[in-house]
């Protein structure tokens, strides 16, 4: 790089730091401009006088320095030159960071994650974030506005922007901690939402800065930026009116980033492994102890010591220990409590009920067969269709040349359309046949289709699923309910489309496989795995942990309507059941177990932290969004506040004085 | 010609003249005179002033020796007398363009005060010889002599018009080549000559004369009204100067004109020819009455 590209790297970042639109700062060349035009300036007035020897020897020593003498003491261009001056940096916006929040509408960001309650001296962080809210919410002057926002995993608006006090302290007295992780992005869109209408809308970030996303809102910012006004994105960028006003200052912590139980590995002991990792984020070397328990009974008791600023991996070997709750503990008494334990719900993986209703001779039925029954979650029946009846017994119901109340149908017939609640429950998937739906009627059949496109965001088509090469038959060609979404399409038609409705999955093929080649693809076995995996059980069915303030998914049988959720707090909730579709439990910001009973099952979730950013609790010093970098405010919040306004009252007040002096000829 | 008849002449008024009337012309040398008249004489002469003794020679007029000196040292001596003569006024105008500026006029001025010392000078019964000069123009008056030729004189200055560039020293050499009478030059002009005011003054004074420089200036001159950025055009020479007006700069003008008037000053103290300054718009009584009075030019 060159001495000149660093100048003017150093040069931009310097500007940066002081005005808002630099390039304005071009406008400065309009003063050499002037005293050009002075030193060319034609228009003299003639005047004859006696003699002009007088006068010579006056200027001859004035003329001896030409012509830049000739601009000395010229106060009608030196008043231009301090007007040019004061608007091209009043365009440039130039700004100060100045201590007080006066006379603006703010928008206070604070934090409520785990990190949160990081004990400080007397108080926790979330104290002290409530202490600093509650001092600007004291100096909010008449005609000020403030809105209250917390986020954590998910944010919440406690207030939209109110001028009643008593009404904002009370929002900001009752934010409680919770035991997640921080997402800003979402209370930060909430924000900057918001500054679309309120355009001097002052952002205020309460937090130690640990925010796991901050990554994922340059962009975004960026994005609306440039749909809102045509500036360039760094200009807006730097504009953005945030304070980040930082809490906190303890930095010593360990805590459990991750906890996982796992099958002996092949080759190795038949000892099932626990494995959990620790993290020091501390400045000071930690002996810990971990407690590893089942069901509240010591299994396994480890102490470890751990350097500073580095992680540990331990393996408890274990035998096998069925359904339950494996914790881990750790004794030490840090900043941070809530991630010195972590839970894992233990329990068998739970099956899928598949039912397959085809004729058991056809080859698609085989072929069906072949692809579902090598898998270990699935428990597959089959059934001829003059046996169906409607049940809520499985979780996915594949229909294979056949649709409920339409009987047998051909090609060319219209289905029956049938109301959805006559559907069985569970995901179902349609094979030549139409999905008994309103609004899907036939409209004929097309030969060798195509495949033209494929929707690749589709869940139906993970794996980068590309059946383009498949050779059809014939499609049934049908006009799709509202609210289809195709899948695989051909030209004029659609050959796989998800036709959901209600909350339930439906999925309608519109050709026969076994007049394909599609078996014999590769895209037919995950296209049935996908469909597996889509089935919302199997997502729940492999989880044993879940992150605190993710939720719970809820599914139980059509008769079970209600569930009763006993949070690790010692609350006990009850949740209305959906029969056709899950239901999401979203109550659980605190790190546990939580026990949910679904009639006569009961289940438990382990609901951890296990966040390393949360661990690490050293105070952030600044945030960096986009490209911008807001530093760390400990004392009063500082912002910006922009001159513009000042400069251009002080140019108009230099231009009337110019004009008095111009018309009065005073001091020429 | 009577005053009234001379005030007619617009030049002066009639009470001035009656004023100027009572003044009489001093010379602050004694000399040569052209023809006889009331002034003391470097020549012996006839006149009533004893001058000195000297021996008899044969040839003398008896009738200047004193017989009382006979009588006591029985030599013969004649008594002289000093020589009664006239004196001659030199009125030299600098008619340059330069002098037509300003409000009133330095011109006007300038005439006015010639008319005056003119007229004493006729009123004592001086020769008077006026001239106007400027760059390859001249008008002159012929010497001439008693109250009879004031309004000759006052004609004559009525006409002079300022036009022509300046050039003192060549028209004051050609004036005193031309008149070798001595007596009273009194120069009037602004002085404003780019070749400098010293060669004039010094052939003035060789021409053995009584030299008196009035150095006339207009108020335009003296304090400059000027505002903006300007074009000064010289009214004699193709020259210009460009200012913008500023206060810094019409106080660096006024001290260099001060220092102008200054060194014109000292030079003619230094070689006692006396100076007066005379502001345009000055009025002509205190001038003439006073400033001239006390510089020993009228008793």
């Amino acid at each position: 790089m060159s001495s000149w590209d660093l100048f003017w790297r150093n040069a931009n970042t310097f500007l940066s730091k002081a005005f808002l639109a630099p390039p304005y700062l071009w406008f400065l060349g309009l003063i050499p401009i002037i005293v050009l035009l002075y030193l060319l300036k034609l228009r003299r007035t003639q005047v004859v006088i006696a003699s002009t020897i007088l006068w010579a020897k006056t200027l001859e020593d004035l003329t001896a320095n030409a012509p830049f003498q000739k601009l000395r003491k010229n106060l009608l261009l030196l008043l231009q030159i301090i007007i040019a001056l004061l608007v091209a940096l009043a365009l440039s916006r130039p700004f100060l960071k100045m201590q007080g929040t006066a006379g603006q509408n703010l928008c206070l960001l604070i934090d409520h994650s785990a990190s949160m309650q990081s004990k400080e001296v007397e108080k926790t962080r979330l104290d002290l974030a409530k202490d600093r809210a509650l001092e600007l919410v004291d100096a909010m002057q008449r005609g000020d506005k403030m809105m209250v926002v917390t986020f954590a995993e998910n944010s919440d608006v406690l207030s939209e922007l109110t001028e009643d006090r008593s009404r904002l302290r009370r929002a900001i007295m009752s934010i409680q901690a919770t035991d997640t992780g921080t997402k800003l992005r979402d209370a930060f869109f909430v924000a900057h939402s918001l500054r679309l209408t309120v355009p001097d809308l002052h952002s205020v970030v309460i937090s130690d800065g640990n925010i796991a996303d901050l990554a994922d809102i340059g962009p975004r910012v960026f994005d609306n930026q440039r749909q809102v006004a045509d500036q360039s994105t760094e200009a807006r960028s730097r504009g953005y009116d945030l304070s980040f006003l930082q809490v906190g200052e303890s930095t010593n912590n360990v805590g459990i980033t991750a906890l996982s139980e796992r099958e002996p590995v092949p080759g190795e002991s038949g000892d099932r492994q626990a494995l959990v990792a620790l993290r020091n984020s501390g400045t000071e070397k930690a002996a810990v102890t971990v407690t590893l328990a089942f069901n509240e009974q010591p299994i396994a008791v480890e102490g470890v010591e751990i350097e500073p600023g580095t992680d540990q991996e331990l393996v408890f070997k274990h035998g096998e220990l069925g359904e339950g709750i494996l914790e881990a503990e750790l004794d030490n008494d840090d900043a941070l409590a809530v991630d010195n334990h972590a839970w894992l719900s233990l329990r068998p993986a739970a099956k899928l009920r598949v039912l397959l209703v085809a004729d058991p001779a056809a080859t698609g039925t085989y072929f069906l067969q072949r692809v579902l029954t090598p898998d270990p979650r699935v428990e597959l029946s089959t059934i001829a269709p003059a046996n169906f009846a409607p049940t809520s017994d499985y979780d996915l119901t594949i229909f294979y040349d056949f649709a409920p109340n339409a009987g047998q149908p051909s090609a060319n017939a219209t289905a029956a359309a049938a109301p959805a609640s006559q559907l069985p429950a569970g995901t179902l998937v349609f094979i030549k046949a139409l999905p008994p739906l309103e609004g899907m009627v036939s409209e004929g059949t097309i030969d060798n289709p195509p495949i033209v496109s494929t929707d690749a965001e589709h869940p139906l088509m993970r794996f980068n699923l590309n059946p383009a090469n498949v050779g059809v038959h014939s499609a049934v060609k049908a006009t799709l309910p509202q609210g289809a979404r195709p899948v695989v399409s051909t030209s004029g038609g659609t050959l796989i489309a998800d036709v959901s409705r209600g909350g339930q999955q439906i999925v309608w093929i519109a050709f026969d496989h076994a007049e394909s080649d599609w078996p014999l693809n590769l895209s037919f076995p995950l296209f049935f795995q996908n469909v597996l995996a889509w089935v919302p059980r199997s997502a729940l069915a492999s989880e044993t942990s879940i992150d605190a303030g993710r939720p719970l998914t809820l599914i139980a049988k059509p008769e079970v309507t209600t569930a009763t959720i006993s949070t690790p707090d010692g609350r006990s909730e009850q949740v209305q059941l959906d029969p056709l579709r899950p239901v999401f439990y979203s109550n659980t910001q605190r790190a546990g177990v939580y026990t949910v009973e679904l009639g006569d099952v009961q289940e438990r979730y382990a609901v951890n932290l296990l966040d390393p950013t949360e661990t690490a609790i050293k105070p952030s010093d600044a945030l960096a969004i986009g490209r911008g970098e807001f530093a760390a405010e400990r004392g009063q919040v500082r912002q910006n506040r922009e001159l513009w306004r000042v400069l251009l009252a002080v140019a108009l007040c230099v231009l009337a004085v110019e004009w008095w002096v111009f018309s009065r000829r005073a001091w020429m | 010609m009577s005053q009234e008849a001379i005030a007619s002449q617009s030049l002066l008024t009639a009470e001035f003249l009656a004023r100027l009337d009572r003044l009489a012309l001093m010379a602050r040398k004694t000399q040569l005179g052209m023809t006889k008249g009331e002034r003391k004489s470097k020549r012996r002469g006839s006149s009533v002033e004893f001058a000195d003794y000297r021996d008899y020679v044969q040839g003398d007029d008896l009738r200047h020796v004193d017989w009382n000196i006979y009588g006591r040292l029985e030599s013969l001596y004649l008594k002289l007398f000093h020589e009664q003569e006239d004196l001659t006024v030199h009125l030299l105008l600098d008619a340059s363009r330069s002098m037509g500026f300003g409000s009133p006029a330095k011109i006007d001025l300038a005439t006015k005060m010639a008319a005056a010392i003119g007229y004493i000078g006729l009123v004592g019964y001086d020769r008077v010889s006026a001239e106007s000069f400027a760059d390859g123009m001249t008008h002159r008056l012929a010497p001439c002599r008693g109250r009879a030729h004031a309004g000759k004189l006052l004609t004559f200055l009525s006409n002079v018009h300022a036009d022509g560039r300046t050039s003192l020293e060549d028209s004051t050499k050609s004036y005193i080549l031309r008149n070798r009478a001595k007596g009273v030059a009194v120069l009037f002009s602004d002085f404003l000559d780019p070749e400098g005011y010293e060669g004039c003054l010094r052939r003035l004074l060789q021409s053995g004369s009584d030299c008196y420089a009035v150095h006339v200036l207009s108020r335009e001159e003296i304090d400059p009204p000027i505002a903006g950025d300007l074009k000064l055009l010289d009214s004699e020479y193709a020259m210009h100067v460009e200012v913008s007006a500023s206060p810094s700069l019409l106080k660096r003008y006024k001290k260099n004109l001060e220092g102008f008037c200054e060194s014109i000053r000292q030079y003619c103290l230094a070689r006692g020819i006396g100076y007066i300054f005379a502001p345009s718009d000055e009025s002509l009584e205190r001038l003439t009455l006073d400033a001239l009075r006390r510089g020993g030019m009228f008793k």
